[in-house]
């Protein structure tokens, strides 16, 4: 789909509206596939970069001059017109629009990364200033939690002062 | 009065005579399975008689749905189709259709190659020589 991507500046949108429509009536005018050669006032070069603002009266009278022209030799065709039946048909735009614009997962990687990296330095920050946890989180307070449950025979079927108790009681630390 | 002499009838016929059913089949193996070669040929066919640009189209969906690329000589009829209704741009898009159908660069390559004739006598592009920077 890169491929595809619209190179062509816009040149005077106005100026080349006008000739898509003059184009088109002159053709049907003339009733003859050859006349639409001969103008460079038919902007079908330039088809890509405004298919999209042409209203649907003026994307018609595309419609039927790609149809007269596409009717010649395949051979005779300009490459322009034959980038113009391409696109118009096949070309990404309406149904086929791609749904994110070109760079765009890229962008969405980046802000995606980004973001995590902003929670990530947020967190650490309240870590940071966060008060100590409480005197009574740590070995020394849970050891002696224990020795305590034991003088008080804290649950003595199952629990700390139980016979044969090999678990840890209230440590929590390694 | 008859209805009840026939269900009595009916009712008495012997056991024995009852046969097994014979309806069962293996539920996976009853498929048809079209071979590749009449595959394309129905495509082929399809294609040199599709009238309008509208068939050719629901021709080349269809064809291209299947798993597996279809032949040269199907995506010969197809463009013969798009040219004899006129349409540049579905020409193009069948070696688009190709491409993605394809296993690599390589295979595509070889059928560029195969279709290099056709192409050169109806004048049609691919999207790599449309979109060449």
């Amino acid at each position: 789909m890169q491929a595809l991507r619209l190179a062509r500046p816009r040149v005077s949108l106005r100026t080349g509206v006008r000739t898509v429509t003059a184009a088109a009536n002159s053709s049907a005018a003339h009733a003859a596939p050859q006349t639409t050669t001969a103008a460079s006032a038919i902007p079908l070069s330039n088809v890509e970069a405004q298919w999209e603002r042409l209203s649907s009266e003026e994307q018609l009278a595309v419609h039927q001059q790609l149809e007269e022209v596409q009717k010649r030799d395949w051979k005779m065709l300009s490459i322009d017109e034959k980038k113009a039946a391409y696109y118009v048909a096949f070309g990404p735009h309406g149904p086929r629009k791609p749904t994110t614009p070109p760079g765009g997962s890229l962008k969405i990687a980046l802000g995606t990364l980004g973001l995590i990296g902003l929670t990530g330095a947020i967190f650490a920050t309240i870590r940071a200033t966060a008060p100590p946890p409480p005197r009574t989180i740590n070995k020394e307070w849970e050891e002696a939690a224990n020795q305590r449950a034991i003088e008080n025979k804290m649950d003595p079927l199952s629990g700390p002062s139980s016979e044969g108790y090999t678990g840890k009681g209230f440590v929590t630390h390694k | 009065m008859r209805t009840q002499m026939l269900a009595a009838v009916l009712r008495a016929r012997p056991a024995t005579t009852r046969a097994a059913p014979r309806f069962i089949r293996m539920s996976s193996s009853a498929h048809g399975q079209e071979t590749f070669e009449a595959f394309t040929e129905r495509y082929v066919n399809f294609f040199e008689n599709a009238e309008d640009l509208f068939e050719v189209q629901r021709g080349l969906n269809n064809c291209f749905a299947h798993d597996l690329v279809p032949a040269p000589s199907v995506v010969e009829a197809a463009i013969r189709a798009a040219r004899r209704v006129n349409d540049f741009a579905t020409a193009v898009r069948v070696f688009e259709g190709v491409r993605e159908k394809v296993e690599n660069n390589q295979q595509y390559q070889s059928y560029l190659d195969e279709l290099k004739g056709v192409r050169e006598e109806l004048g049609i592009s691919t999207v790599e020589e449309l979109y060449r920077q």
